[in-house]
């Protein structure tokens, strides 16, 4: 290994940094170190002035290492190595010393702040000394994709990649397509029928050349990494046929939640308690009637039946709130004489026209009633023949603080959107993780919503987490475009961060492969050791600190680099 | 001079070292006296890197990585949950007392319960005092 001769350079943030760290006093205390060549502070290193500097010094002074002292490596990591790349020295040997988001902005007392980053700066030091160059890969990319569900999201991003002309294999569990959506009779804000939008959608699929539909087929497993998938698939209890696909979109969608469990709202009790499924099927069949053939005199509609409360679902379903005002328009169309109560917890209007929908539907001769959902939930209980009407909520109003009696004769059941049973299947099959509400994990939350931390998948619509129909399409064109974006450059670049094994140390004890979560170490029977799949590897490192040999060497993170780390933080105390 | 508890804490990247910046993004202030190193998964924790950081003269090491069912390589947290409670054992009978090394479960939402944490645990080491590690490592080493 050639000598380290390392550039330091402290950022000032501004005065994020330099009001609590002393930079100066950084700079000077590192600057003698072994292997420093040259110490530097300036007001905003991530700049184009200050990246400017650390390229000037790469070639002045013929650095071959970098430490950044500034803010969290997960903000501008990526800038420094890019700016060292530039100046023609391997972006891995760079490191970055937290000391805005981990020093400066969690600390009062200057003297201890300043102690801190040095340490800090002191430990990048330590650990760059023995970074390696690590070079860049890329996998081919095969344009053909695995769609998982064939609702709107699914549907719309099959289209989206069929028609530039990519093949899509559209993979659906029921014996047809259309979702949810195919159950729903008109859509909120506008009113306008889900029918007309949905089938023309489902014929396009049906009859697009690049389009293979697979009903009643579930994926049980998927082998391969990004650009380079496979799954077999037995069809109508055929042979299993074989499929090949560079990316995978999960669209597996949401199941409605059964409210039998809530005893508060009997709904198996009373068959004119129904969820708002069940009152979908209604107004498609064009008739809203009692289980006894009558037009409902009396009709109320429950909202957060199942969200919002800890004991069912903290979360809310985001949509019932809309979808509970849309069943007001249509109630009231149908029915202009019946008595409409909206039983609600609190009114969500937040998206594109909502608010409008919402003031529009107190026009319309209904009741809003409001209930303290973590204290009390109405209860439905069966009238007397005296009460002219078929049931009695029993609720405490919140705005009037009275507990009052409303008469019904039909409920609807606002139900929050859970996820779907069989989605631990498919989490093990695609390889991407759930949240604590089963709902599947982006990427990145803001950043990243549509992909996961499994390349080459990703996630769309309400397996992703509750939402409406234009946050579904708008996700399901996100993830289309990331696909169609990576078919078209041919190649994708994968982790290069990864484990890889010395063979002179390896026993073949194979306990490294025990432990790989992504089966990306195999046993070579030739020469008796294992050895890693450097496309499969995400660089968790987990077989490293298995190895009881030493052999496994986790890039970028190798035993020397930490140790090296942990005894640069001490150093100085 | 006043005893000030040094903490060598590994963070895993995803959830953890998130979860610490954030206290920085709030502006959630802590204890100054924690040294933390980013590790991609709490899997990746050798037994080493524990042991190194009491040789090295650390009064407390504190290990977090995602919450279980979370991690974002599948199941790395609970690798490290196993590896951790046997090296516990095995510290304890080296006489490094069980509070001063800790694994807990941060994620990338919680700052303020990672700023809790920290302050805690120097509460807890600042009660126990310096740990004994560094220096009688140095007297066997006089007596070789």
């Amino acid at each position: 290994m050639e000598e380290p001769r390392i550039g330091v350079y402290v950022c000032w943030c501004g005065t994020n940094i330099s009001k609590m760290v002393d930079v100066e006093a950084v700079t000077n205390e590192v600057k003698a170190l072994p292997n420093v060549t040259i110490a530097k502070n300036y007001k905003y290193m991530c700049s184009d002035p200050g990246q400017d500097l650390i390229i000037k010094d790469i070639k002045l002074h013929n650095l071959n290492r970098v430490v950044v002292a500034a803010c969290s490596p997960r903000i501008h990591e990526l800038t420094f190595r890019t700016a060292c790349e530039k100046a023609g020295i391997n972006p891995y040997l760079f490191e970055m010393a937290n000391v805005r988001e981990q020093d400066s902005w969690v600390h009062t007392d200057r003297t201890e702040a300043t102690n801190k980053a040095i340490d800090l700066v002191v430990a990048a030091i330590r650990r760059v000394r023995y970074h390696e160059p690590l070079q860049k890969r890329f996998v081919n990319v095969n344009p053909a994709t695995l769609i998982i569900g064939g609702g709107i999201s699914g549907l719309t991003a099959a289209l989206e990649i069929a028609n530039a002309g990519k093949q899509v294999y559209l993979v659906e569990k029921s014996d047809q397509l259309g979702g949810q959506v195919k159950k729903f009779d008109l859509t909120f804000p506008h009113l306008s029928s889900a029918q007309q939008m949905i089938r023309p959608i489902v014929q396009r699929v049906d009859n697009h050349p690049n389009i293979s539909v697979f009903l009643e087929t579930e994926i049980r497993e998927v082998t391969g990494y990004i650009g380079n998938f496979k799954t077999a698939i037995s069809v109508n209890g055929g042979d299993p046929v074989e499929l090949e696909f560079g990316n995978i979109i999960a669209a597996v969608g949401l199941k409605p939640f059964n409210p039998e469990v809530i005893s508060e709202y009997n709904y198996k009790e009373f068959p004119d308690v129904i969820t708002s499924f069940e009152f979908e099927e209604k107004l498609l069949a064009g008739r809203i009637l009692t289980v006894y053939g009558k037009e409902p005199r009396n009709v109320a509609i429950i909202h957060c039946v199942g969200s919002r409360n800890k004991k069912y679902h903290e979360y809310c379903s985001r949509v019932c709130c809309m979808a509970a005002l849309k069943y007001v328009h249509q109630v009231r169309a149908a029915l202009p004489s019946a008595n409409i109560f909206e039983i609600y917890a609190d009114m969500r209007a937040y998206g594109k026209g909502h608010e409008e929908f919402y003031a529009l539907t107190t026009h319309r001769q209904i009741m809003f009633l409001m209930y303290d959902q973590q204290k009390k939930l109405p209860v439905i209980n069966q009238a007397d023949r005296s009460d002219n009407c078929n049931m009695i909520i029993e609720m405490d109003e919140l705005l009037s603080g009275q507990s009052i009696e409303v008469p019904v004769d039909m409920v609807i059941l606002m139900v929050n959107m859970e996820a779907q049973e069989n989605v631990k299947q498919v989490v093990r099959a695609i390889g991407v993780s759930l949240c604590g509400n089963q709902f599947f994990i982006e990427k990145h939350p803001k950043l990243d919503p549509v992909a996961t931390t499994t390349g080459g998948v990703y996630i769309i619509g309400t397996c992703q987490g509750p939402k409406d129909i234009p946050d579904s399409v708008a996700q399901a064109r996100a993830a289309a475009a990331r696909i169609l974006g990576a078919i078209a450059q041919g190649s994708v670049p994968i982790e290069v961060t990864t484990a890889s094994v010395n063979e002179l140390l390896c026993c073949g004890c194979q306990t490294c492969i025990g432990v790989c979560p992504y089966k990306a170490i195999s046993y070579d029977e030739n020469n008796k050791v294992s050895i890693v799949n450097e496309i499969l590897c995400k660089g968790c490192g987990t077989c490293g600190s298995a190895c009881p040999a030493g052999a496994i060497i986790s890039k970028h993170f190798t035993d020397l680099q930490i140790l090296s780390e942990i005894e640069g933080v001490m150093s100085m105390s | 001079m006043d005893f000030r508890p040094k903490i060598v804490a590994f963070l895993c990247n995803w959830c953890a070292y998130t979860g610490a910046d954030l206290a920085g993004t709030s502006r959630i202030h802590y204890a100054p006296n924690i040294r933390i190193i980013r590790i991609m998964c709490s899997g990746r924790i050798e037994p080493t890197f524990i042991l190194k950081a009491f040789q090295q003269g650390a009064d407390g090491v504190l290990v977090c990585g995602c919450h279980p069912g979370d991690c974002h390589y599948q199941e790395g947290n609970y690798k490290c949950l196993r590896r951790f409670k046997l090296l516990q054992k095995f510290t304890r009978q080296m006489g490094i007392e069980k509070d001063r090394l800790r694994l807990e479960w941060i994620s990338a939402s919680e700052g303020k319960q990672f700023a809790e944490l920290v302050n805690d645990m120097t509460k807890t080491l600042l009660s126990m005092g310096p740990s004994k590690v560094k220096s009688s490592l140095e007297v066997e080493h006089l007596n070789v």
